[in-house]
């Protein structure tokens, strides 16, 4: 059985959740408090992952840390149609990790504001963090913009959204909780609403469904 | 200055950004916008809060009819932005005053053009029939700084640039191309650059000119931002409308009495059935008011006649009333008036759109029965349901095949309606009884057609054991005779008078009489207009509105024919 040591309020591991949701996995949800326990920083808990960090993700005799990394192991091991993470085609699998990582340098700047004005992480430089959240969706809308104009929708080329989607999507989607608008980025806002229609999508406190798409 | 750009049209998004069923988030001098596309392709630009909690609402649901508020599920209706429905309150139909700022929206060059004030004709720019829209360009900086440095970043790489009105700027290309640059003022430090230019590329072409122009915007944007740190300016101060002084104070004296305060004209008149037209109006004027689904309109026709009828529109239908009038055999003027002079061009006056009939929308399911013209609101209703996704039956009672009317709209409900022909009213019953056998405390029942059956089918659901307040009804018309014999008195609790109301009276005319203006429609107790609440008084119920339980409850009447049975009645006005 899948067990996942989780935290509701946690983008990151919201991937996991998103990403077990659309692959209709089950899984165990062990809670651990981030806030205001800090059981994440607990001796027990550390000797799980040193980092002292979520989301863990255990799978009978693996224990695997890290979003990303979770996000590739349940794309290989449980997508049988092989769409999430291809690896077939070498240019597309680059591209995916260099999206992967993209979304943990979101973490760095957009997830630390939100911890800043939401949970307190005072020490956090709130406006370099913003500074830093705004140069990178910039980046990423520029990127969404063109992908439009050559009739894509996501992050990266093909017909379906990738883990490199789900790696970008919850720091984004929370932004907002860190004092971040996206006002000015309305290619990623129609992206949002994309990927909010994926089938199995799940929404957590502070991220909103879509309508229906039908029209 | 600010009031000056306030009154010129300014791009705020472009068309192709302003998809179907999205939200599109966009600013101007200070001001936030939710800026949505309707499925039938109109553009709203509203003021970006709920008026209920002040939510943004574009993180709300565009439904394609109605905007959708995250928080609480207020819903605003396409192009009037007026609310549709509150969740809280599935019983009440929400007051027409509940209703969104909206703002001046045109759509040219491949952009979506408004302004706080822009009332006057926007300029036309000449030689822009083939157009391509630029990506736009988010700036941390004042729009002025932006237009000196834009023009100077052309002019360095070799193209001719020219100042135009409203503080365009046109660039001509080496290459003979026109650019349009637009700055879009977002607030004193916040600015999107806009531009488009006469021509139209092959898909590959496209792309290479977009990212081209982007190089250049984007590189122009860093030194732009780089001079903007060093000279911020303070924020626009934004006046949010408050709640208008006329709702604020007592209202002026005015004529009393039924009020048509809609010119409208018949835009489209056609036959929908035997002895059935179907009549759309559109406004000579204004926007027309929100309607909600089981809401009816008072037409006021040239020969003095004055007659409701229920609209038939789905949610969103904002730019047209569409009622059906069925020839009446025992017509006393109106619905032959309807059938055989009026055409289309003709102008009529007709009142605000009133909901006596509200649609709960918190049932697990609804049943629809519909007899012959009745078939009109619940027609309404169901579409709207439609767009929720909620679960409902639909029968419809007809003598046969010759009289369905509003059929097109019937094949596109989703639920398909039964359809149930030329049933005498022994077969009617029973096959009510069939309709209504099965029910809990999560179902309601409207019901609009004819007396003898709307009889029947509430007949049918007391046996049944449906609650009295789960079922609703619409009768035509009021045809008890009614005994205005008595005489009495009313206070009025609220106003401090003392009025009598003798045999022959009714209690709205001795109202009107002294000066106090009451809304209403029929004037004969069947469509629940002129309701007042009562204080105490044993009250006569002559009307057909109010079920058999409220009547008992004696707290509410219907001043156009209930009276009083004790000697005096305290009202609550």
């Amino acid at each position: 059985m899948i067990e996942l040591y989780d935290y509701e309020l946690s983008g990151n591991c919201y991937k996991i959740r998103l990403m077990l949701s659309f692959l209709k996995l089950d899984y165990v949800s062990k809670k651990v408090e981030f806030h205001p326990g800090k059981e994440h920083k607990s001796e027990k808990f550390l000797e799980i992952n040193p980092l002292g960090q979520l989301p863990v993700l255990s799978d009978t005799n693996l224990v695997l840390r890290d979003a990303q990394a979770i996000l590739v192991y349940l794309a290989r091991k449980y997508d049988k149609k092989n769409i999430w993470c291809p690896i077939d085609d070498p240019e597309k699998l680059g591209l995916i990790a260099q999206w992967l990582s993209f979304g943990d340098l979101i973490t760095g700047s957009s997830s630390a504001a939100r911890l800043h004005d939401t949970l307190f992480y005072t020490e956090f430089d709130i406006g370099e963090c913003r500074e830093r959240a705004h140069a990178q969706f910039r980046i990423l809308d520029e990127h969404l913009f063109f992908q439009e104009q050559l009739n894509q929708s996501w992050i990266c080329d093909g017909e379906k959204p990738t883990i490199a989607d789900i790696a970008c999507f919850p720091y984004i989607a929370l932004s907002e909780e860190g004092g971040i608008s996206r006002m000015s980025y309305p290619a990623i806002r129609r992206w949002m609403d994309r990927f909010k229609r994926i089938d199995g999508f799940i929404v957590m406190p502070g991220v909103f469904p879509a309508g229906p798409r039908s029209f | 200055m600010l009031n000056d750009l306030k009154k010129i049209w300014h791009p705020i998004a472009s068309s192709a950004e302003v998809q179907k069923r999205h939200v599109f988030h966009a600013q101007l001098l200070g001001r936030e916008y939710a800026v949505w596309r309707a499925d039938d392709g109109n553009v709203n630009v509203w003021e970006n809060r709920c008026l209920h909690r002040g939510v943004r609402l574009t993180i709300g649901i565009n439904e394609g009819t109605e905007l959708r508020c995250q928080y609480h599920g207020w819903r605003y209706a396409n192009r009037t932005a007026g609310c549709t429905y509150i969740p809280a309150h599935p019983a009440d139909a929400p007051a027409r005053t509940i209703c969104n700022n909206t703002y001046p929206v045109k759509e040219a060059m491949g952009m979506v053009w408004s302004g706080e004030e822009a009332f006057a004709e926007p300029v036309h720019f000449k030689n822009f029939e083939k157009y391509t829209v630029l990506r736009p360009i988010p700036i941390n900086g004042n729009f002025n700084i932006i237009r000196e440095m834009l023009s100077a970043k052309y002019r360095l790489l070799g193209h001719t640039t020219r100042d135009e009105v409203n503080g365009v700027l046109k660039v001509i290309l080496k290459n003979g191309e026109v650019i349009l640059f637009f700055v879009q003022p977002q607030d004193s430090n916040l600015s999107v650059l806009r531009g488009v230019v006469n021509q139209k590329y092959s898909d590959s072409e496209r792309v290479l000119f977009l990212r081209a122009q982007n190089r250049i915007l984007q590189s122009l944007r860093n030194d732009i931002e780089v001079l903007s740190k060093k000279r911020q300016i303070d924020p626009m101060i934004v006046q949010i409308a408050q709640v208008s002084s006329e709702l604020s104070k007592m209202p002026q004296k005015k004529d009393i009495g039924r009020q048509a305060v809609l010119r409208v004209q018949v835009a489209e008149k056609k036959k929908t059935a035997k002895d059935i037209v179907s009549i759309k109006l559109v406004s000579l004027r204004d926007q027309l008011p929100t309607f909600q689904p089981g809401a009816h309109i008072d037409l006021h026709l040239q020969n003095g006649l004055i007659r409701q009828y229920s609209l038939v529109n789905g949610p969103g239908e904002t730019n047209f009333y569409n009622i059906g009038v069925k020839l009446d055999a025992l017509s006393t003027g109106g619905s032959e008036y309807l059938h055989k002079d009026i055409r289309e061009g003709d102008v009529l006056a007709c009142s605000v759109p009133r909901n006596n009939f509200p649609l709960r929308r918190d049932s697990l399911k609804t049943i629809f029965v519909a007899g012959g013209i009745g078939l009109t609101p619940l027609l309404s209703m169901a579409q709207s349901l439609d767009v929720m996704n909620l679960n409902y039956e639909f029968h419809y009672f007809v003598q046969n095949e010759d009289h369905i009317a509003f059929s097109s709209i019937l094949k596109k409900l989703k639920k398909t309606p039964l359809v149930h022909q030329g049933l005498s009213p022994k077969l009617t019953k029973k096959k009510l009884n069939e309709i209504l056998l099965y029910h809990n405390n999560s179902m309601n029942l409207y019901v609009c057609g004819p007396g003898p059956m709307l009889e029947t089918t509430r007949q049918v659901a007391a046996e049944l054991d449906w609650p009295d307040n789960s079922v609703h009804f619409e009768y035509f018309k009021n045809s008890n005779v009614i005994d205005d014999s008595s005489s009495f008195k009313i206070e009025l609790a609220r106003s401090a008078l003392s009025l009598k109301v003798q045999s022959g009276q009714s209690v709205l005319e001795v109202l009107r009489a002294n000066g106090l203006d009451l809304p209403s429609s029929c004037e004969q107790g069947a469509c629940g207009t002129c309701k007042v609440s009562v204080v105490d008084g044993a009250i006569d119920h002559q009307d057909v509105y109010l079920n058999e339980s409220e009547k008992l409850k004696g707290n509410v009447m219907m001043t156009c024919v209930s009276r009083a049975l004790s000697k005096r009645l305290i009202l609550d006005i």
